[in-house]
């Protein structure tokens, strides 16, 4: 008989192994719980009325459903398009606004501070009304996906610049004194060497607030302009007095793409902290 | 001929702190000169005021015939500062590679955005120093796949790519596993051989007495004596380098 069979096992093993069975458990009691609770709804929104606890079901309109879902995903495209033009606008104008908190320029540390103090000071929702109802009033009247993009773009730039600090903080002072120590200008420094690694650090977080964009983008169709998700969903909710339905088969695409984005996140994120890139 | 580096009566402070009191220092072309003090005594904030990554309160400092003066402003002082730095070479405690390039692109870096080489000249320059530190083999890695003796050898070919007159040293190997001290200072030896003028501050009394013409010791932001390793090391005069001396003797650092 195999010795290695028989043997004992050490108690540090049997901790690891009881802690292994605890995870594992845990796991799947969550994914169990989601399942339930995906089949609650599911259950109250089948229209059936014989439900336990006399809780009565509510019926959704199928018919309407299938005809219009598809008019309200074509807003997919607008939501993701929308989002990553806004998310490049965000990111640039936070890089500034950060390399501006950073710089002992006073003008510059001025214009950075006072960005990302009127931006955050204010709603977004206020924002965005501002670009596309007070503009007009001044004689400026932009494209409605332009002026969404900058509303969506100026606020989140202002909150993504403490992403980018934090970024261009995390380089070590070392590394700047490598880099004029052979001889490399401030500019130089910035560019070849702080900004690179920064912007490293800076991925990760980026995506997230990338994630959360898709779905602030829904408040551009307050306007009417961006034909996005949230738009076509209240469009042709109101038209047949079906919002709830509308509404439902909006957040069940929100719902999808955050869980995509997310996954895709994750990745990116076990990547970049993995690489010695 | 005249000194490559002469410094004189260099002050810095640190707010209140008076960390240089009128130092005066000249080292030859081909010279390797080592700092011991400990820590505190100001000798790499001395290190640090050759190549301007901390800026002189008072005093002069002279470089291959370049003189700057502390406290100066503006463009020509900025220009002077640049030139400084491209006669030295400095290898830090911590070997601060770029992460974020290969072993060769670091030592490339230099060679090709400062001196603005072409990449097969800066390539063949940088294998040619990659090589000299024994570390071609590894150019295609990145830094963080290097031991710490490797790190520091490949900051020392990024220093070298740049041809300076003078190499500083700072605490090369102060970071480093005691196992991998020796292939550093080996490295350093045979700069040192090959006539490399060397700036090094250091607590290894092994390398100062083999390898340095000269010993300087600092306390307390003073220059309080300097000698040839030999006589030095058998009886340093000043009380204070004395106790420094026994104390490496007896095995302690003050690390």
């Amino acid at each position: 008989m195999d010795y290695q069979d028989v043997r004992p096992k050490s108690q540090s093993e049997l901790i690891f192994e009881a802690q292994l069975r605890r995870d594992r458990q845990f796991r799947a009691n969550v994914a169990l719980t989601w399942i339930v609770l995906l089949l609650i709804l599911a259950v109250m929104f089948s229209g059936r009325n014989n439900l336990p606890f006399g809780i009565g079901g509510i019926k959704l309109d199928s018919a309407f459903m299938q005809a219009n879902w598809s008019f309200i995903a074509r807003g997919i495209t607008s939501t993701i398009g929308i989002s990553i033009l806004s998310i490049i606008l965000a990111t640039l104008l936070a890089l500034f606004a950060a390399l501006g908190r950073l710089s002992r320029f006073p003008p510059f540390f001025a214009v950075s501070t006072f960005y990302v103090s009127l931006i955050r000071g204010t709603p977004l929702y206020l924002q965005i009304f501002f670009f596309f109802l007070a503009l007009p009033q001044l004689g400026i009247i932009l494209p409605g996906l332009w002026a969404g993009v900058l509303a969506l773009g100026l606020n989140y730039g202002a909150y993504m610049s403490e992403i980018f600090r934090a970024g261009l903080a995390a380089v070590g002072k070392g590394q700047r004194e490598a880099a004029m120590a052979i001889g490399m200008t401030a500019r130089q420094t910035m560019q070849r060497i702080v900004l690179p690694q920064a912007l490293r650090f800076a991925i990760p977080p980026t995506g997230n607030e990338f994630i959360a964009m898709t779905k602030d983008s829904a408040l551009v169709s307050a306007t009417g302009f961006v034909h996005e998700l949230m738009w076509r969903a209240t469009k042709v909710g109101r038209a047949h007095f079906r919002n709830l339905e509308a509404l439902i088969i909006a957040a069940v695409f929100y719902w999808i793409m955050t869980l995509i984005l997310t996954a895709l996140q994750s990745r990116l994120e076990s990547r970049m902290s993995r690489g010695d890139r | 001929m005249p000194p490559i580096v002469r410094v004189n009566d260099l002050d810095k402070y640190f707010g209140r702190l008076h960390v240089l009191k009128g130092i005066r220092l000249d080292v030859e072309l081909g010279e390797v000169v080592c700092i011991i003090g400990r820590s505190g005594s100001g000798k790499s904030t001395l290190l640090r005021c050759l190549n301007f990554l901390e800026e002189p309160s008072a005093g002069t400092i002279e470089v291959d015939n370049l003189v700057v003066e502390a406290g100066g402003k503006g463009r020509a002082h900025r220009q002077l500062i640049h030139e400084v730095r491209l006669k030295t070479g400095m290898v830090f405690q911590e070997f601060n590679l770029f992460p974020h390039m290969s072993v060769l692109g670091n030592v490339m870096e230099g060679p090709i955005t400062v001196k603005g080489q072409s990449n097969s000249e800066a390539t063949e320059i940088a294998e040619m120093n990659l090589d000299r530190v024994g570390l071609l083999f590894k150019k295609d890695e990145y830094p963080n796949r290097l031991s710490g003796g490797q790190k520091q050898r490949v900051a020392i070919a990024r220093a070298l790519a740049m041809e300076p007159k003078l190499m500083l040293f700072d605490e090369p190997t102060s970071a480093l596993d005691p196992e991998l001290i020796g292939e550093v200072l080996n490295v350093m030896k045979r700069l040192a051989h090959e006539g490399m003028t060397m700036l090094v501050v250091t607590h290894e009394m092994g390398f100062a007495r083999e390898a340095a013409h000269r010993v300087v010791v600092m306390a307390e932001g003073e220059l309080i004596e300097q000698g040839e390793p030999e006589s030095f090391f058998r009886s340093p005069k000043d009380p204070r380098a004395k106790a420094l001396i026994e104390g490496y003797r007896s095995g302690a650092r003050d690390e």
